[in-house]
């Protein structure tokens, strides 16, 4: 049993891993979902805007490997923006988003019976990164042009009177990459002063916390829990929520497999130089 | 040949990188004027920059497949995916490839939903799986600082889900302390060390100091 411990085959730990998600995933365990201030300020800054009839930029800055995280992200925003009449524009930096924004912007206008054009349209991928930022900021219609779909945005009604980042009454980004702090604080938000929100993976969540402290950001969603939290906030459950099952009880394996672990070490490991 | 390959980019990085640096501090319509135009230009370079990513990539491949190399098959397939992909986006749903991408429907539209998303997913998704195991066998409270660690891993682990929240109240709570405030002065930190060594680097390459991105071919 000792050997089998200090020498465990990671087949056994994949196997574990496999039925923490199966499991909560084939019998749902719902659980209260806390709601975290940085999620929270997202959701009220787009009350606000939709109190004022303000427009919304989205920037979809992730591919199809973050899709489980951020997708539910943007469809809850989505969601919350067509709840509150709130006219949406999309864009991206990255070329594989755009499959994933397109969907979810049916998905979300679907529902809610926003119109193309009148209500939301997504610009689609330009490349640039800075530059583009800078040139969204002093000159929107000039950085893009056309749409996806190929209509004039200086006649298109949702896009018609925006002259420039600023006057967008909230500007949020969805990220698997650098764009957020590599793009559009230094290059947008400095400058041009747009409130700004953020929606990224897990692991990039620790990193911006520098932004949200110093107010350049003013709300977070991280990971799968922060989507879970905003999918709460618009009580809109989706994937996000119905993965919180299964995150938690991986959550729980991957800790007891670590204890177990360190008390291998210290039990038997630290004599023979190290675990293995 | 010197000129062209070495004194002419350092000529252009010095004045595109003076030329930048006034226009940010410069608060006059002509210097937002200039900024403006320059953008425009960097625009259109990174969309030949991707051509260059493409052909790139695409020699790196080539040279796997022609000499064989251990799993040149998998080098092989980025042609065949490239091909297709690129044919889908010229039929264009039978539009051709004149008329705006078809966004909606037709073969790239499949390819990209069916094989690209949950293929991109699946790879992602596996790294799970690799985390159990490697945190089994590497995360080990073998010094204090590797236990002061483990233990605030474990509290924003279980902190950052609801089953934390159901085993103590107050876990929720703490992990969010130690995003905002021992997270929060450690990655401040680092960003401040990032930024200058950021600075510190766009001047050497400004002034002609670092000239490691022109390459070391021959000259």
């Amino acid at each position: 049993m000792k050997a089998f411990l200090l020498n465990l085959d990671r087949r056994v730990i994949f196997v574990f891993v496999a039925l923490g998600i199966v499991i909560p995933s084939l019998a749902p365990v719902r659980m209260p979902i806390p709601i975290t201030k940085d999620v929270q300020a997202i959701y009220d800054t787009i009350e606000d805007v939709g109190a004022k009839n303000g427009t919304v930029l989205i920037s979809f800055d992730y591919g199809p490997s973050a899709k489980p995280e951020v997708q539910p992200m943007a469809l809850s925003v989505l969601r919350h923006c067509f709840r509150n009449q709130i006219k949406v524009i999309g864009m991206s930096h990255i070329p594989t988003s755009v499959g994933l924004a397109q969907r979810a912007f049916e998905t979300a206008a679907k529902e809610y019976g926003a119109q193309y054009g009148e209500d939301y349209t997504f610009l689609g991928f330009k490349p640039g990164g800075g530059s583009l930022v800078i040139n969204m900021g002093s000159d929107f219609h000039g950085a893009f042009q056309k749409d996806l779909r190929g209509s004039d945005t200086a006649e298109l009604s949702v896009t018609k009177n925006i002259r420039g980042l600023a006057d967008f009454a909230y500007v949020i980004c969805l990220a698997s990459g650098n764009t957020p702090d590599g793009l559009w604080i230094p290059y947008g938000q400095e400058r041009y002063k747009f409130k700004f929100g953020l929606g990224c993976t897990a692991v990039m969540a620790p990193d911006q916390y520098p932004y949200l402290q110093s107010g350049q950001m003013n709300g977070m969603m991280g990971g799968l829990a922060g989507a879970a939290e905003y999918e709460t906030l618009i009580n809109a459950s989706g994937k996000a929520t119905a993965g919180m099952g299964a995150q938690s009880f991986v959550h729980l394996i991957i800790i007891c497999f670590i204890v177990l672990g360190n008390v291998m070490f210290f039990l038997y490991g630290r004599q023979k130089g190290g675990a293995q | 040949m010197l000129f062209l390959r070495r004194t002419l980019p350092l000529i252009i990085a010095f004045v595109m990188g003076v030329i930048g640096i006034l226009c940010f501090y410069i608060p006059h319509s002509a210097a937002e004027s200039l900024e403006l135009e320059l953008t425009k230009w960097d625009r259109i370079v990174a969309a030949f920059a991707l051509v260059l990513g493409i052909y790139s990539l695409m020699r790196l491949h080539w040279t796997r497949v022609r000499r064989q190399n251990p799993g040149w098959g998998y080098s092989f397939l980025v042609f065949v995916g490239f091909a297709i992909m690129t044919l889908f986006a010229i039929y264009n749903d039978g539009q051709g490839p004149l008329n705006p991408q078809e966004i909606d429907t037709g073969p790239f539209v499949w390819m990209y939903n069916n094989v690209q998303v949950p293929a991109d997913a699946t790879m992602f998704s596996i790294l799970a799986f690799f985390i159990a195991s490697a945190a089994y066998r590497t995360f080990r409270a073998r010094t204090p600082e590797a236990a002061i660690l483990l233990v605030s891993a474990i509290i924003v682990m279980i902190g950052r889900v609801p089953i934390g929240a159901a085993i103590y109240h107050a876990l929720p709570d703490l992990a969010q302390w130690m995003m905002d405030v021992p997270n929060l002065a450690a990655k401040r930190g680092i960003l401040l060390g990032v930024s200058l060594g950021a600075v510190a680097t766009a001047l050497r390459i400004i002034f002609g100091i670092e000239r490691s991105y022109l390459g070391g071919g021959e000259e």
